[in-house]
């Protein structure tokens, strides 16, 4: 098990700059998911950690060696793909044992490993089975214990459950999770899914256009998000943002106003304001009007106008809205950000 | 669609086999029903066994297939794997060379061979091989029976080959998700161990299938041969396959009857051996069992 340290990572496709200076620890043992839109670099940095990719600038390293110039097949890591990239034309039995072949491994101890891990995936009756002979669900476990039969230092998940439907992928996830930290294994977990990221990983990076938004648990991300950005990507519905202008303690949103709390007395001038559509009250503070109902059984997603910006705010559901109500929200947390640059105040 | 079967397909074939149980020369209907049987296959059995030319042309055939066939699948195969371990723009650069003899008109490229392999000095070959001090004298290579002609004609419809075989090969390793590739490079597998274990087995069927079309068209093809029997570069004999012999016979020679019996002949030798590739590589099998790859 090693710990990650990536140093100033770059890499450029011809002009294009996919990644850009990311800097980012990953700890032995740790559940890492980086997360972000499709297209913002997730797959390449997780391609360069594996060296399948060099980077254009910048180092990596395991523990303490610098393995920038080592190839794949010296870095000891599991590689597992949404598509899981089974071989087509090989049994199970054969997909699980490639790794070891490679590796002259002899006979009796790939047997032993192989019975190890398919016995640990739950998939020891379907060595001889091909493929597409295999739902969805049990390929992707084939192609999980193909990375862990040769014992991978660091295992490198690119998006792994994005093929499953959404209740399996719900059930495998936990399932993966506890086989990480069954194993103890350091795993670097590629996701778009913010829910998954939050629920499975110990801490998550956020990535947007090959840069590094944030790096937190999933608790820091979701409540205190540096970056605009990461507020409105995680949290279904994500937070809402108004624009506002704060002045000695006040904060100035439309024609309301509610008092900025302790930590934001000093701001001055116009900000965002995000909170989360949770941590509202229907109360006093920002003047809007009842846009549309959702109904959830116990809550309700309530889309309120302000002054033609739609907020979200989750409510108990006994109460009653009417389309055209009145109403005025009162949020109990709030982060604000700088207008220009996005980034938390 | 079933018409025009009828009439492109089912008809010529049905004249030509039944001209071949006839005595037409020159297309003169007078002798459309002089029916003489086997006659014609008599004959041409008859030359097998003693005409020298017939004989050669007949070995010429079985040598000229055998080898172009192993050279443009394997050698197709070949450029198509060194290109896909490539980067990507030097590969599509180096595979735009091989499309040549394909974008080439058949005339253009065999005169280009034709210079190259030429028997006096003006060959590129020979001056080239004269100007390193290897060789003194020119040489007439495609006069050098058998080899020397079997060489030549090989190389050029070679080359032709080649280049179809690795445009069917390259856009099938594309297909191949590159998961896998990477998968396999991750654990540890070399260019040719991914080839040999992972890319060749899912070009199966492709193999079978550039297999079976270029053994169909070196059955059939003359073009290139016929220019370069024509322009002498080549012995005759050792330079004319069975198709090309069916040409010069029927149309050129005039004895339709002749030519439309070794037609025959040969559409048997295609049909049959299109079919027994088919079979021992298990077409059938492949096309029922659903292909993991989809
Ligand atoms: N081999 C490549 N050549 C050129 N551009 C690439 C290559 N790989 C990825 N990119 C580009 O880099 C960006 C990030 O890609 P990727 O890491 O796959 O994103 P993600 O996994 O987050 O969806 C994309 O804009 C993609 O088009
Ligand atoms: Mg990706």
């Amino acid at each position: 098990m090693v710990r990650i340290r990536l140093e100033n990572i770059t890499k450029e496709f011809g002009d294009f700059k996919a990644l850009d200076g990311i800097d980012l620890e990953i700890e032995e043992g740790e559940f890492m998911a980086l997360l972000g839109p499709s297209g913002s670099g997730k797959s390449t940095l997780l391609y360069i950690i594996a060296g399948i990719y060099k980077p254009t600038k910048g180092r990596i390293y395991f523990d303490d060696g610098d393995v920038t110039d080592l190839p794949p097949k010296d870095r000891n890591v599991g590689l597992v793909f949404q598509n899981w990239a089974l071989y087509p034309h090989m049994s199970v039995f054969e997909n699980i044992t490639f790794p070891l072949e490679l590796r002259k491994v002899a006979k009796g101890e790939i047997r032993r490993k192989v019975a190890e891990v398919t016995e640990m995936l739950k998939i020891e009756n379907l060595l001889d089975r091909y493929p597409w002979q295999l739902s969805g669900g049990q390929q992707q476990r084939v192609a999980i214990a193909r990375a862990l039969v040769k014992e991978p230092d660091v295992l490198l998940l690119d998006e792994p459950l994005s093929n499953l439907d959404a209740l399996l992928r719900i059930e495998v996830r936990a399932e993966l999770k506890r086989l990480q930290k069954k194993l103890g294994i350091t795993a670097v977990y590629v996701t778009h899914d913010q829910a998954e990221a939050l629920a499975m990983a110990d801490r998550i990076a956020v990535i947007k256009d090959g840069r590094l938004l944030q790096v937190g648990t999933p608790e820091e991300i979701y409540e205190r998000p540096r970056h605009k950005f990461v507020g409105g990507f995680i949290g279904n519905p994500p937070m809402n943002f108004l624009n506002g202008f704060a002045d000695r303690g006040i904060l100035r949103i439309g024609k309301s106003t509610i008092p900025l709390p302790k930590e934001y007395e000093s701001v001055r001038g116009e900000v965002i304001v995000g909170f989360r559509p949770h941590d509202v009250e229907i109360g006093e503070g920002i003047e809007g009007e009842v846009y549309s109902v959702e109904h959830l059984g116990r809550e309700q997603i309530v889309t309120v106008s302000v002054e033609g910006e739609m907020v979200k705010v989750i409510v108990p559901g006994d109460r009653r809205f009417e389309f055209g109500d009145k109403v005025r929200l009162k949020p109990k947390k709030i982060v604000l950000f700088d207008k220009k640059t996005e980034t938390a105040i | 669609m079933l018409v025009m079967v009828l009439i492109f397909y089912l008809i010529p074939l049905v004249m030509t086999v039944y001209l071949s149980f006839t005595s037409m020369k020159n297309w003169n209907v007078k002798y459309l029903f002089d029916l003489v049987g086997f006659y014609n296959y008599h004959r041409l059995f008859y030359m097998f066994q003693h005409d020298p030319s017939f004989k050669a042309i007949v070995l010429t055939t079985i040598v000229f297939i055998l080898i172009t066939l192993v050279v443009n699948v394997f050698g197709g195969l070949g450029l198509a794997l060194g290109t896909f371990f490539l980067s990507d723009i030097v590969g599509s650069k180096f595979r735009l060379l091989w499309l040549l003899p394909r974008i080439a008109p058949i005339a253009v490229y065999s005169l280009v061979w034709y210079y190259f392999f030429h028997e006096t000095s003006i060959g590129t070959l020979n001056s080239i091989l004269m100007e390193l001090g290897i060789i003194h004298q020119p040489i007439p290579w495609g006069q050098i029976i058998p080899w020397g002609a079997w060489s030549v004609i090989i190389f050029v419809n070679g080359l032709v080959g080649v280049s179809f075989g690795m445009i069917v090969f390259t856009s099938a390793l594309n297909q191949i998700p590159k998961e896998l590739v990477i998968a396999a490079r991750v654990d540890g597998a070399s260019a040719w161990t991914i080839s040999k274990r992972i890319l060749i087995p899912l070009l199966k069927w492709h193999l079978l299938y550039v297999l079976t079309w270029q053994f169909l068209s070196l059955l059939t093809t003359y073009c290139h041969l016929f220019l370069l029997v024509e322009w002498n570069l080549v012995n005759r004999d050792y330079g004319t396959t069975l198709a090309l012999y069916v040409y010069n016979t029927a149309f050129l020679g005039g004895e339709l009857d002749q030519g439309l019996a070794a037609a025959v002949i040969l559409s048997v030798i295609g049909v049959s051996g299109g079919f027994l590739t088919l079979k021992l590589l298990g077409f059938e099998k492949m096309m029922k069992r659903p292909r993991g790859d989809v």
